[in-house]
């Protein structure tokens, strides 16, 4: 095959948003079509490249090592079939939601413009188009956020900024790697993280993981549900974030850097993701709006997964990357059900909402199975992912971080008992806008429900995904004599980790039944319980002050280091050119201009000294 | 056409031309600037030609003699031919722009006369390789600087006129000092002759002072800022195309062309550039004016070019090279956008206008895609000097230099996307709609160069790389 191909996979996405920017906005069947066939054409091609499976194209760019290099493999060759999948159902789906936009024109073209980039970040063997790509979605990232409402530009600072540091951090790591290292070549480079790798490391980690969204830097998430299109939520931060972030995050830890199992960075990023699990999911219990409380679990799943991964056991880092490609497809569903709710009702709060069921079956059937998905119920595909997590967490000898990962399983549970039992059963609240509702149009349906039959497929027959796409990732880059048998784990239900695993999910039922019956059978208070327990109650109540927001606190210090810039140094400098530099002139000019006076004897005197002190420079120097 | 006759074209054809413009004047409006912009597209097109010889890497040097000394030497090189391009080709967009904006204004001759004269004079300074005509045109430039910034001649403006002149002529005459004391060791103030020379260190800080202050490095800053009270075309004549420009090239042509640096300024200059701007950024966050933010911002992104000079490999000035390129582009675009909101609005302090996306859609949008390349966001053009700054910087061993020249990019985005969301973005308080076609025009076009400058980075990235190679001989 021409390795020219490659660069198709990024020229068609980039020429349909080219195309799709230029169709006036009164046109909308063809440009429906031609979204819906350019993602197709992708798809196909994506296909075709895995099929493929290798391929190599390297030709120079601006020299100096600084090289367009493009490299299809097994990693890679899935994560473009996921990518263009996504962008195909999205795409679907965006004619019913998005029809009536006011901005639809933006939206299509930088919907396929994020194609374009996530195809190239993932297919670049060179740090340079890497980031070129890699960064690029920042541009879309603000303008599919910007979008979305009058108030909205406010949060698409918020995530450009955020992204920018992370981005900004690996642009740092990369410029280390490449003085250390010589090269930008990524397949050439293998190094161990110690001194300033151990620095480049965590600088692309906070790129790689801050880009899935992992805490700290997660917070522009939550308000990009509320403030942006749903379609958004569910392409970017549900998909295409989580499969880039997590793709380089692994690629990072297997290829560039060894990570080793029990190793101060294999430590470091456990942890990271065991409190991005459990905080991220406290968030979200409490969420009153659908949206916000989908967007917090966008967050706390990028922990499994980071925790999988920095096992740096073969369980533990195929379930991390299985966890994201789960990831990707219940969430981008969990996130469209959301849309095709707020598409009827107009509204996601919980409180607003009930008993959809009975008018939207299928968007609740949909929901209800990635929802399952998510928390983790046998025989869904979050169950095996997660259950991988868990075996790999405990293999590394350190049992915390699986009880953190357990304490998240309970907690997402909960969170989705509540929230689907508010959506979708349980009886109308009283404040159900008065509107007819029935089932959204079928381009919103069949995304949703196609998501909703992959989680199945993906659990049930695990086999499938693991051994053809997960299995080639990891093939000679875990430690030798580790097998890639997937069967050894035992993945079935009856081992004592899967049965912790469903101890948590009844606890979970019975938490959400307790907090029920609490509120009034108001199922949308159930978790009131932990929100106003003891202790929680002030640390919550800090968090939905923003007091943890690092984009709140870092402004304030942006702010203040720049006042004292400005105040400290800058206004005075001008301030010796404004007064002081005019005022000495004036006062020479007034002292000569004083001595000027017009007296005859006064020059004569003058003249005198003048010559004096001639006379006794030169007697000096002669 | 040979190559001296094209280079004595570029620089003469602008500055005996100009003289030419009131003559036009009294013809009619429209004659003279028809013929100011056949001089400004000359002068633009004339060094396009030159690119193949830049390319080859060549060295041509053009010698008349003259009497102590004072030879009128022009030396082709990829340095000077590079230069020449970005400064006269963004002139000549901002002189298209003047079109429209100064329509309405009196003293139209003495204007465009002053402008082509500033972009001939520029393209003197660049060819020359005397430190004594260098010095000339580098004079010429600050008195076409100073009748320009002072140009509605409001007494609060020509005092701020007076004082960038006064500054920039101060530093200037240091600066001169300077090529005297290097006369005085090498006896001749032909740089061709005195390549790899080391000079005393006195020296260098004299020169130092007058490229520091003619292009507004942190502590000789404040009066660029100031000078936003000038038209905005000449403001974006002097962030973008010619003025603040000279420094850095003067820098490049005299330090990593000529002499070389004594002792520890190596390693000061760059801490110099980090921390202008550094301060410079936080000021731009702070101002509220519209064009002040962009002043500032201006400091702070030459910041960025002396750091990637400074730093000496060639990485570093490869990226320089480029960024003075992508920030002509972008910067140009910046102020031009600017300037359409505020002659639509009347107004310059950004937190009374906002919502003018809606009235102004292509300007709005140009400014985004600035914006965006200022910051150094790919696919833009911007990206790539700031990461091949930032790489060359962490190569020469300043990762913490790197970082806060990094951190410095963080504020860059923070202070332009609020600039951006303020004026264009939320509830519309004045509505003002796009005038002058051919206003709007540049600043699109502009806004388009600084996305194809990104996506096709390997075309001026080969000219740069040349400019690059033909100092590197004494890159470390």
């Amino acid at each position: 095959m021409n390795p020219m191909m490659l660069l198709w996979t990024i020229l068609v996405p980039a020429a349909a948003a080219a195309l799709l920017a230029l169709i006036p906005s009164r046109v909308k069947v063809v440009r429906e079509l031609l979204a819906v066939a350019a993602s197709a054409a992708s798809l196909v091609l994506a296909i075709q490249l895995f099929g493929q499976k290798t391929l190599e194209w390297r030709p120079a760019w601006m020299g100096g090592g600084v090289d367009f290099e493009l490299r299809l493999f097994p990693f890679s060759a899935f994560i473009l079939l996921a990518l263009a999948g996504f962008l195909l159902l999205i795409a679907v789906y965006s004619t019913a939601k998005m029809k009536d936009h006011p901005h639809v024109r933006i939206y299509y073209a930088l919907v396929f413009l994020s194609a374009a980039m996530a195809n190239g970040a993932v297919l670049s063997d060179n740090f340079v188009p890497l980031v070129f790509f890699w960064e690029g979605l920042l541009v879309t990232l603000y303008g599919l956020i910007a979008i979305g409402g009058k108030a909205s530009h406010r949060t698409a600072l918020k995530a450009f900024i955020i992204s920018g540091f992370c981005d900004f951090c690996m642009m740092m790591g990369i410029g280390i790697l490449w003085a250390k290292t010589g090269t930008l070549t990524i397949s050439q480079i293998s190094v161990h993280p110690t001194g300033l790798f151990a620095a480049a490391f965590v600088l692309m980690m906070i790129g790689a993981a801050g880009k899935a969204g992992v805490m700290p830097f997660h917070t522009w998430i939550p308000d990009a549900a509320i403030d942006a299109p749903v379609a958004f939520m569910a392409l970017m931060p549900a998909a295409f974030e989580k499969l880039l972030g997590i793709y380089l995050l692994a690629r990072l830890s297997l290829d560039v850097f060894k990570i080793e199992k029990g190793g101060a960075m294999s430590i470091l990023m456990m942890t990271v993701g065991a409190i991005t699990i459990v905080l991220a999911v406290m968030m979200a219990l409490i969420q009153k709006d659908l949206k916000r409380l989908l967007s917090y679990h966008a967050v706390s799943q990028v922990g499994y997964m980071i925790l999988g991964i920095g096992t740096g056991v073969a369980a533990g880092i195929a379930g991390g990357i299985f966890h994201m490609i789960n990831h990707a497809m219940y969430k981008c569903g969990l996130f469209l059900s959301a849309g095709s709710v707020e598409h009827r009702m107009g509204t996601t709060e919980m409180k607003k909402l009930g008993g959809l069921a009975k008018a939207m079956p299928l968007t609740a059937a949909g929901f209800t199975v990635c929802a399952l998905a998510i928390s983790g119920v046998w025989p869904l595909n979050g169950f095996v992912s997660k259950e991988m997590v868990f075996h790999g967490a405990l293999e590394t000898g350190y049992t915390g971080f699986a009880v953190a990962a357990w304490l998240g399983a309970i907690f997402t549970f909960a969170s989705f008992l509540k929230a689907g039992h508010s959506v979708f059963f349980g009886k109308p609240s009283e404040e159900r806008p008065a509107v007819k509702v029935k089932e959204s149009p079928i381009a919103i349906v069949v995304p949703i429900l196609i998501l909703a039959l992959l989680c199945i497929t993906f659990g049930v027959y695990n086999k499938l995904p693991l051994n053809g796409l997960i299995a080639p990732v990891l093939d000679g880059r875990v430690e030798a004599g580790a097998h890639l048998d997937f069967t050894s784990h035992a993945l079935d239900l009856f081992n004592p980790v899967a049965g912790i695993s469903l101890g948590c999910l009844l606890l979970a039922f019975l938490l959400h039944a307790y907090g029920w019956k609490k509120g009034g059978k108001k199922p949308y208070l159930a978790s009131e319980p932990i929100h106003k327990a003891p202790g929680l109650k002030t640390i919550y109540g800090w968090a939905e002050k923003r007091v943890f927001d690092i984009y709140e606190q870092g402004v304030v210090f942006l702010r203040g280091l720049s006042w004292v810039l400005f105040h400290g140094i800058d206004r005075p400098i001008d301030f010796v050119y404004e007064k002081a530099v005019t005022s000495v002139g004036g006062a020479m000019g007034g002292l000569l201009s004083k001595a000027h006076n017009g007296r005859y004897g006064n020059y004569l005197a003058w003249c005198l000294g003048g010559l004096l002190i001639l006379a006794a420079v030169i007697s000096a120097l002669v | 056409m040979n190559i001296e006759t094209i280079t004595l074209l570029t620089v003469f054809v602008p500055i005996i031309g100009s003289l030419t413009i009131p003559l036009a004047g009294l013809i009619s409006g429209k004659a003279r600037s028809a013929w100011s912009v056949l001089l400004g597209g000359a002068t633009a097109f004339l060094p396009m030609l030159l690119i193949p010889t830049a390319l080859g890497g060549g060295e041509t040097i053009i010698r008349k003699e003259f009497v102590l000394g004072l030879d009128f030497i022009l030396v082709i090189d990829p340095l000077s031919i590079f230069m020449s391009i970005v400064s006269s080709f963004i002139g000549f967009l901002i002189i298209v722009y003047s079109l429209g904006y100064m329509r309405r204004e009196e003293n139209q001759n003495e204007y465009y006369l002053l402008v082509v004269l500033f972009i001939g004079s520029m393209m003197g300074l660049v060819y020359s390789a005397n430190l004594i005509f260098l010095y000339l045109f580098w004079e010429i430039i600050a008195v076409c600087c100073w009748r320009l910034i002072g140009f509605y001649r409001l007494k609060e403006y020509v005092k701020k006129a007076d004082k960038a002149f006064l500054i920039t002529f101060f530093g200037a005459v240091v600066m001169l000092l300077g090529f005297i004391q290097i006369y005085g060791q090498t006896g001749t103030f032909d740089l061709t002759a005195m390549r790899g020379a080391i000079i005393p260190g006195s020296a260098v800080l004299l020169i130092l002072f007058g490229l520091f202050s003619k292009s507004a490095t942190v502590p000789l800053h404040t009066w660029l800022p100031d000078a936003g009270i000038a038209p905005t075309t000449v403001t974006a004549l002097l962030h973008a195309a010619v003025l603040v420009k000279i420094g850095v090239y003067a820098y490049a042509r005299l330090f990593l062309y000529g002499f070389r640096l004594p002792g520890a300024w190596p390693d000061a200059l760059p801490i110099i550039a980090v921390v202008s701007s550094l301060i410079a950024a936080g000021a731009a966050t702070i101002e509220t004016d519209f064009k002040r933010i962009l002043a500032y911002s201006t400091v702070s992104q030459i910041g960025y070019i002396f750091l990637g000079f400074s730093v000496a490999n060639t990485t570093g000035v490869n990226g320089a090279w480029l960024f003075i390129l992508m920030h002509g582009l972008a910067k140009a675009g910046l102020f031009l956008c600017a300037g359409i909101v505020i002659h639509a609005t009347h107004k310059r302090d950004i937190r009374d206008m906002g919502g003018l996306m809606k009235t102004m859609p292509v300007t709005g949008a140009a400014f985004l895609l600035c914006s965006f390349s200022v910051i150094g966001i790919p696919p833009f053009g911007g990206f790539f000097s700031k990461f091949m700054v930032i790489m060359g910087t962490v190569q020469s061993g300043r990762i913490a230099l790197a970082a806060v020249a990094l951190f410095t990019a963080i504020l860059t985005m923070y202070y332009l996307l609020r600039t951006f969301a303020l004026v264009f973005m939320g509830e519309a308080k004045v509505a003002a709609p796009e005038k002058s076609f051919s206003m709007v025009f540049v600043v699109g076009l502009l806004a388009v160069l600084s996305l194809v400058s990104g996506l096709l980075v390997a075309w001026p990235a080969k000219l740069t790389t040349a400019a690059t190679a033909s100092i590197s001989w004494w890159l470390r």
